[in-house]
């Protein structure tokens, strides 16, 4: 089923009177549950892409359905509640809250996406999605005592403990070395196929398609 | 859970400084208030005690009670309308006693009121602090310059007049020894509107005590030194939240882009604010009460709770009002900002 599918999409900055067009008319189709990746070459507009997918900024012109919504006429108060409870994101640096612990990270994450369960039950959720990403025992850590692979592992947690329908990464594992990198892109696999979220990442790291269902090549903001 | 309340705990030590701030620049303010009440009731208590109401004097008397001689009819038709209206005059002068000790005292004269001391004639009733002074009842005092003997019969509190102690005594004495058929001035209590009498002028009570020449300068300065001390630490608030929201730009950005609405972006400092200033003010409404027990006896210090409740308000305000608009910034905070800059 395509859950995620962008047409005809175009993205152009205004640098004082020069006008660069990023994204010159891109089509995308993710289907439910898969692992699309975006590769190509350093500007090619895949980062500017993933972020208007995922409603970061807006599109200058074209469509993105999501579910039968079409993102690109929401207000920006719609588009907050969708990435609230529907988009989970992982980015290059892991971006914590300093001053939460492990847990207090994704019950947080929990409150924003409005998911109402008992404190129990709660509790049950951040306790799986910790054993699935290995870190029960970090439960109470502050993000300053984390490794960098611990940090990004609880990004991920982060990303789909309210079990969101798109998962957006933009090089999750570049600040990672090709062991730790591989073992984040398997717990991603992982993890979106047992809770079957579709996703959407960028990566410039050869080894690491292996791990992905689609490979989308990107050349001077155009699929191709 | 509040993520508001992590923060300061995960941050004891900022927020401690900018609450130790708080709480000295409060108790600062408390104080200072705290005296400037004080003095006023050292300066002007027979005034300030008054209910509120109405003063008239004359209008050739161009603001000085002093000069004012309020006409004999007009002061009868006013007490007759008026029950508990009052005429009266103060005149400084002196007091010897037996051994020519000179006092300086404000003598006051009225006819016959609540609001005022009535006394019989030769005797004089005396602000209290002239009993702390060595004077007793039944000693002889003379009023100088007329040498008029006055036998004292009793001791009243917190009764000043341009920072003198208040000597009443009966107005038909008064008008006898300073040779005048007049009173300076007519109090009517409860009195909002101003009477028809072509030839009076009209003053509230605090319009009167502005026209006591020290009375206006002395609150003045230290009204102001209150006012800009809570102007002080309504910036400080700024100030402080500023630069705290400067260093989370990123983590507001990023909190934006996993979909945290704004608002509770500014809840979350709002709540901070609060803590900060309730504890804060809550220490240091504790120690200007203390201080009020370890002050010199002399010292004329005298806080009410109403001022110290109304400052608390304006504290609670400022700080608000401060953090918000330095908090504007957290509006403009786009969450891609966070992502494109890198680690938080
Ligand atoms: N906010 C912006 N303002 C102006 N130009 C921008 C902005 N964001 C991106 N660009 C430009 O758009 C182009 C594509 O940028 P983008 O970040 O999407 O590339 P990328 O494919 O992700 O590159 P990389 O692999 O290096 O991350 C670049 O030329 C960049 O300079
Ligand atoms: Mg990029």
């Amino acid at each position: 089923m395509e859950i995620f599918k962008i047409a005809e999409l175009r993205k152009t900055f205004k640098n004082g009177d020069v006008k660069e067009e990023v994204l010159k008319g891109v089509n995308l189709t993710l289907k439910e549950g898969e692992i699309t990746a975006l590769v190509g070459p350093s500007g090619s507009g895949k980062s500017t892409l993933l972020t208007i997918a995922a409603g970061l900024q807006p599109a200058s012109d074209g469509n993105i359905l999501f579910n039968g919504h079409n993102l690109t006429s929401m207000t920006s108060e719609e588009m907050r509640s969708i990435r609230a409870k529907k988009f989970g994101f992982v980015f290059q640096f892991a971006h914590l809250v300093p001053f939460l612990t492990v847990r207090e990270q994704l019950s947080l994450m929990l409150d924003v996406s409005e998911v109402r369960m008992k404190n129990e039950k709660r509790e049950q959720e951040i306790d799986y999605i910790l054993d699935c990403v290995g870190l029960s025992h970090r439960k109470h850590a502050y993000p300053s005592s984390l490794s960098g692979g611990e940090k990004q592992r609880v990004a991920i947690a982060r990303a789909v403990i309210h079990k969101p329908k798109v998962l957006f990464a933009d090089e999750p594992t570049a600040s990672l070395d090709t062991k730790k990198s591989k073992e984040i892109m398997s717990l991603i696999q992982d993890l979106t196929k047992t809770l079957n979220i579709t996703t959407l990442m960028v990566t410039h790291d050869e080894d690491m398609l292996s791990f992905v269902d689609h490979v989308v090549k990107m050349s001077d903001g155009l699929v191709v | 859970m509040s993520i508001a309340w992590k923060e300061i705990k995960k941050n004891k030590m900022r927020f401690f400084i900018l609450g130790s701030i708080i709480f000295l620049v409060s108790l600062l303010t408390f104080i200072i208030s705290g005296l400037a009440n004080g003095l006023s009731q050292d300066n002007a208590a027979l005034i300030k005690d008054l209910p509120s109401g109405q003063f008239y004097i004359n209008n050739d008397a161009e603001d000085n009670y002093n000069l004012s001689r309020i006409d004999h009819s007009v002061q009868e038709q006013v007490l007759n309308e008026h029950k508990n209206a009052a005429a009266l005059s103060i005149q400084m002068g002196f007091l010897n006693d037996e051994s020519d000790k000179q006092r300086s005292v404000a003598f006051v004269a009225s006819t016959d009121s609540k609001l005022f001391e009535s006394v019989a004639p030769g005797e004089i009733v005396l602000d209290r602090s002239l009993e702390k002074d060595g004077v007793k009842v039944g000693d002889t005092l003379t009023l100088k310059p007329f040498n008029e003997p006055l036998v004292v019969k009793d001791f009243v509190d917190q009764k000043k007049f341009s920072h003198a102690p208040v000597a009443f005594l009966k107005m038909e004495d008064y008008k006898q020894m300073y040779r005048t058929e007049e009173m300076q001035l007519l109090f009517i209590p409860g009195a909002y509107e101003t009477l028809n009498f072509k030839e009076l002028q009209s003053f509230s009570n605090k319009e009167f005590l502005n026209t006591i020449p020290s009375y206006s300068a002395e609150q003045m300065s230290l009204n102001m030194i209150v006012w800009f001390l809570i102007v002080i630490s309504g910036m400080l608030f700024g100030i402080f939240f500023y630069m705290m929201n400067v260093q989370k730009i990123g983590l507001y950005g990023i909190l934006k882009a996993i979909g945290v609405k704004t608002g509770d972006l500014f809840k979350m400092m709002w709540t901070q604010m609060l803590c900060i200033t309730i504890i804060s003010l809550t220490l240091s409404v504790g120690f200007s009460q203390l201080f009020k027990e370890i002050a010199p006896k002399d010292m004329p210090y005298h806080l009410t709770n109403e001022t110290t409740l109304q400052l608390s308000i304006v504290f609670l305000v400022i700080g608000f009002i401060g953090a918000t608009l330095s908090g504007l910034q957290i509006k403009k905070v786009e969450p891609l900002q966070a992502i494109q800059q890198g680690e938080v």
